[in-house]
Order: structure tokens, then sequence, then C-alpha cells
């Protein structure tokens, strides 16, 4: 494998790592987001 | 292409473009670190001017400038602008400006979402302050929102949420880009327990800021409902319940202290080790208690609730629970002082704050313990025993750890030696005048003032009359940090790479002023290494 090829994958796994890392902390936020709202609605149905 | 080919490609985006359209478009990490850097020192100085007004109306017993509901009004903005506008700002400026560096890596990961997380912030300060001018005023309800109290306001509670959601907006993406970047941009050869403690303190930061901005946001989005549409989500008339609001918003709020005060943490741990000429004593520790102080911090929000009501099992847990958080606090003022136990000290600006930090944050951490206990609890809840707590805590803990690390990076950033004099003349200003501002707070509270008042009965002028003054001069003496930064920027000695003799870390390794690009090229294992020689001891 060339060197080239290296810094090419490495550049395209990191670009793949950002994007996914970010898309799960983005998820995360949003869980927390509906959750708690969720949680309110059961508690005043109750 | 192959790696340098690539860097070298980046390297033709070295131009940049010019006046306004710089600032608005940039994606370059040190460019929106100096926005919010700049933008927190503006909402410094406005959240300061309240504090000001503040304190004039509390110089004397009776009303003297403004009547009750406008003084309501400033405390709550007051709030709201330090901590959303002042200190969270600073912080994510210091972190995009300092964290590449220091990890190695040519930006952060998502350097649009950067530049957008930026400019949402200051519509949302500009929706927040024009509440002022609005039919029934700004809101009067208190930082903390509480509902009934806050729905009775007048119509300043939509923009006032709309504002608070734009602000964590900005905060959850700010706190994604810090993350994604730790984790997927650094250099290789920088693994976890090489980073500096002020990436870790960052790091941990953004998961607690992932974690609890939601909770926020979720939580004015139902008092939003609750106010315009009808839903009964803290409303006990239709089946809601108001201190379930206290609970969620807590939730959120004590986590919210810990992101006020983790990075400063970072900084200090920054800071001993290179004015000590010693390697930080207890790294490892010292990453392990930043990670308990952040896990306790979930665990203990209902201590701000104690007089509220709860199960005598629920106030013993969040008691003990609170109690348990002096254990890793204690591990990080002992590793400081055994960093600084025989090291060849000197005081330059940024260590004089860290010291100042070190023993005036810890009387913060003193009287929170105070607070832990349920009982005393009772007698300290809502006086001005309570304000001077989290003031010692975000004024010489949170605002002197900014100033320090601004002191300690400004000539790697500027190029340039600030002046010196001038900035101990600050330091020691700031210091002797916020214990004058805030020391006596503690007497007002045990003897029994209420916090949140315009008027007082008059065996409280005293120490008041003590407070304002403290408060007026340590806001004067403040005016110091823009000029002496401002003369720093337009020129000045000379700053090496290294800047200060004993620094470690890969920000010392680039030229001073740090190139626009840094770090295109990523460091040697061997430049790594040199780096953390003696800053990091793994």
């Amino acid at each position: 494998m060339t060197t080239t090829q290296t810094a090419n994958d490495y550049h395209d796994r990191q670009r793949r790592n950002v994007r996914r890392t970010a898309l799960v902390l983005s998820l995360i936020a949003a869980a927390f987001y509906i959750g708690f709202i969720l949680m309110s609605v059961s508690r005043a149905l109750r | 292409m192959a790696y340098s080919d690539h860097t070298a490609a980046h390297g033709d985006h070295e131009h940049r473009p010019s006046g306004i359209w710089r600032w608005l478009s940039t994606t370059n990490h040190k460019d929106i670190g100096t926005l919010y850097l700049v933008f927190s020192c503006v909402m410094f100085f406005v959240g300061g001017l309240m504090a000001m007004l503040i304190r004039m109306e509390l110089l004397k017993p009776g009303l003297q400038f403004f009547d009750p509901s406008l003084f309501n009004s400033l405390t709550t903005v007051h709030a709201l602008a330090m901590i959303f506008g002042a200190v969270m700002p600073a912080w994510v400026g210091l972190a995009n400006w300092m964290i590449p560096m220091q990890i190695g890596a040519p930006d952060m990961a998502l350097p649009r979402m950067n530049n957008f997380s930026f400019w949402i912030l200051p519509f949302a300060f500009m929706l927040l302050l024009s509440t002022f001018f609005i039919p029934g005023g700004a809101p009067a309800g208190g930082w903390t929102l509480y509902p009934p109290l806050v729905l009775q306001g007048g119509n300043s509670l939509p923009l006032a949420i709309f504002a608070i959601h734009l602000m964590g907006a900005s905060s959850i993406m700010g706190a994604i880009n810090v993350i994604v970047t730790i984790m997927n941009m650094r250099a290789p050869g920088m693994t976890l327990l090489r980073m500096p403690l002020f990436v870790w303190t960052w790091l941990i930061t953004a998961y607690l800021l992932i974690a609890v901005m939601p909770v926020l946001a979720g939580a004015v989005t139902m008092l939003l409902t609750d106010h315009f549409f009808g839903t009964s989500f803290f409303s006990a008339s239709g089946g809601g319940d108001p201190v379930m609001f206290q609970h969620i918003f807590w939730f959120f709020g004590h986590p919210e202290v810990y992101i006020l005060i983790l990075p400063a943490f970072g900084v200090v741990s920054e800071i001993i080790p290179t004015f000590s000429r010693k390697p930080l004593f207890g790294y490892s520790a010292m990453v392990y208690a930043t990670a308990s102080i952040a896990f306790l911090s979930f665990i203990v929000w209902a201590h701000h609730m104690f007089t509220v009501g709860m199960p005598l099992a629920a106030e013993l847990f969040f008691m003990l629970s609170t109690m348990l958080i002096a254990i890793p606090t204690g591990v990080k003022v002992f590793n400081w002082c055994a960093t600084m136990w025989r090291g060849s000290l000197s005081f330059e600006p940024p260590m004089l704050f860290a010291l100042s930090f070190l023993f005036l944050f810890t009387i913060g951490g003193f009287s929170g313990l105070m607070l832990a206990m349920a009982p005393a609890d009772f007698q300290y809840q809502d006086t001005y025993f309570v304000v001077a707590h989290f003031h010692y805590v975000l004024v010489p803990g949170s605002i002197f750890a900014i100033m320090g690390g601004v002191y300690y990076w400004l000539p790697k950033w500027t190029g340039h030696m600030y002046n010196m004099t001038l900035a101990k003349w600050h330091f020691w200003l700031s210091t002797i005048f916020v214990n004058v501002l805030f020391f006596p707070q503690h007497f007002l509270g045990l003897a029994g003032m209420p916090r949140r008042i315009p008027d007082y009965a008059t065996q409280f002028a005293d120490w008041n009359r003590v407070s304002s003054l403290g408060g007026f001069a340590f806001g004067l003496s403040q005016v110091l940090f823009p000029i002496i930064i401002i003369q720093c920027v337009r020129g000045g000695e000379k700053a090496t790479n290294q800047v200060w003799e004993s620094a470690h870390g890969l920000e010392w390794e680039l030229p001073s002023p740090a190139p626009y690009h840094s770090w295109q090229d990523a460091p040697t294992l061997a430049t790594i290494e040199h780096g953390a020689e003696h800053g990091n001891t793994m």
C-alpha cells in the first residue's frame, strides 16, 4: 500500500468517525429533550 | 495525493477574507475562539453593569432608584447574562482556541457548525436584552424561572424562552464539536492520558452539556406550552406539579454549575505546573477526580430544594451525595498544593489568578458544604449566604480562572507580551475588592437578609454599604482587563514560542503568534512526548 493510499484511508476513516460520533451525540441530546418531556407528561397524566 | 500534498493543498487556503465578512463567514477555530471571547467580554460588562445597578440600589436601605419589579428583572437578567453570555462563551472561546492546538489537530471537527453555534448567540442575547424595552419589562422571576411566578410576568416570557432555546442549541452544538474533535482529531500518538488537563476537563464538561442542556430546553418548552397552549405540566389546577419543574430545572442546574467550573480546574492545572516549574502532581488522579465530580453532579440536584419538602430518606441521600463531592474536589486542591510544594515558584499574572482561584474557590466550596447540610440549609435557604456562596464559586472561581487562562495564552495568540505591571494591578484590585464585595454577604445571610429584595431592614445597612463599595471598586478595576488585552493585540515585546520558561504542551511548540492554520501536518510522536514530558506524567 502506498503512502497516498494510507493517508487517504486515514482521512476517510476520520471523516466517517466524525460523522458517526456527531450523529450519536445529537441523538443522545434529542433523547434527553424528548425523554424529560415524556416523563412530565406521564406524571401529569397520573 | 500524498499526506503532505494534501495538507499543502489546504495551505492554499491560507488566504482569508478581510473585514466583516471574515468574521461572519469564518470557520477557523482561532477566529471563532476570538469571537466567543470578545462576545463573552462584552456580556461580562453588560452583566456587570446590571450588578453595579443592583449594588447601587442596595447601597442604602429603602428604595433608591428602581421599582421592585425592575430590580427583580435586573437580578434575573444579570444571572442569565453572566452564566450563558459571559462564562459559558468564554470557556467555549478558550476551547476553540486551545483544544485543536493542544491535541495536534488542524481545526475543530465541524467548523461550519462551529460558526453557526457562535452566530446564534448574539441574536439570543439581543432577544433577551430587548425584553427590558417591552411592556411589562424583562423576566423578573429569577434565573431559575420557577412557575407559577414566571408565568405571571409580562410579555417577555416567550422572548426569554426563545433566547434560552437559542443559547441551549448553541451550547449543545459547541459541546458536540468539542467531543467529536477530541475523540477523532487527536494527532497519532496523542493518547487520552497524554492530553492536557484543559482538554480532559472540557471533554467531561461537553458530556455534561449534552446531557443537561436538552433538559433545560425541555423544561422551558413545557413552561411555554403551559402559558400559551393550555397544558398543565406545572399547573396544580390542571393536575400538574410545580415542584416537578424545580426537579427538572435543578437536574440541569446543578451540572450547569460544574459546566462553569470544570474547565477552570483544567486551566488552573495548566498554569500551576508551569509557574511551579514542576510536573502536575497526580495527573491521572486529576482526570478521575474530574470524572467523579461530573458523575456526582447528576445525583445531587435536590440539595437546592431541601425546604420545598421531600422524604427524610431523600434529604439524607441528597445531603450525603453532595458532601461526597468534597472528596474529588479535595483531591484536586491537594494535588495543586502538592504541585507547588518545593517548586520554584514565580508569580506572573496567570499564576496570581490561579492562586487566588485556589484560595477563594475553596472558600466557596466550604460554604457549599455548609449549605449541603439539610438542617442548616433551612436557615440559609434564600438568604445572602447562598448569594455569597455561589458568587465565590463563580467570580474568583470561574471568572478568575478565565482571566488567568487569557493571561496565560494571550502572548501565544497575539505574539506579544502584555503589560505585566498593569496585569498585576488588575489582579490585586480584583482580588482585594472581590472579597470586600462578597465576604460581607456571608454575614448578611447568616443574619437573615433574604436574597432578591431591593429594600431591607436597617440592621443590614452597614455590611450592604461595604459590599456595594467593594462592588463598585471591583467593577471599575475590571476596565483594566480589556485595556491590557487591546494594548497586547496592538503591540508589545515580542513573545517567544514557549512564552513561559517552563510551559510544556503542544501549543508551545507552535510559533507565537500561532499561525492561522496550525498542525496541518500532525505533530510527530517526539514533539508530543516532549510536550507531555512535564505537563502530563503518564
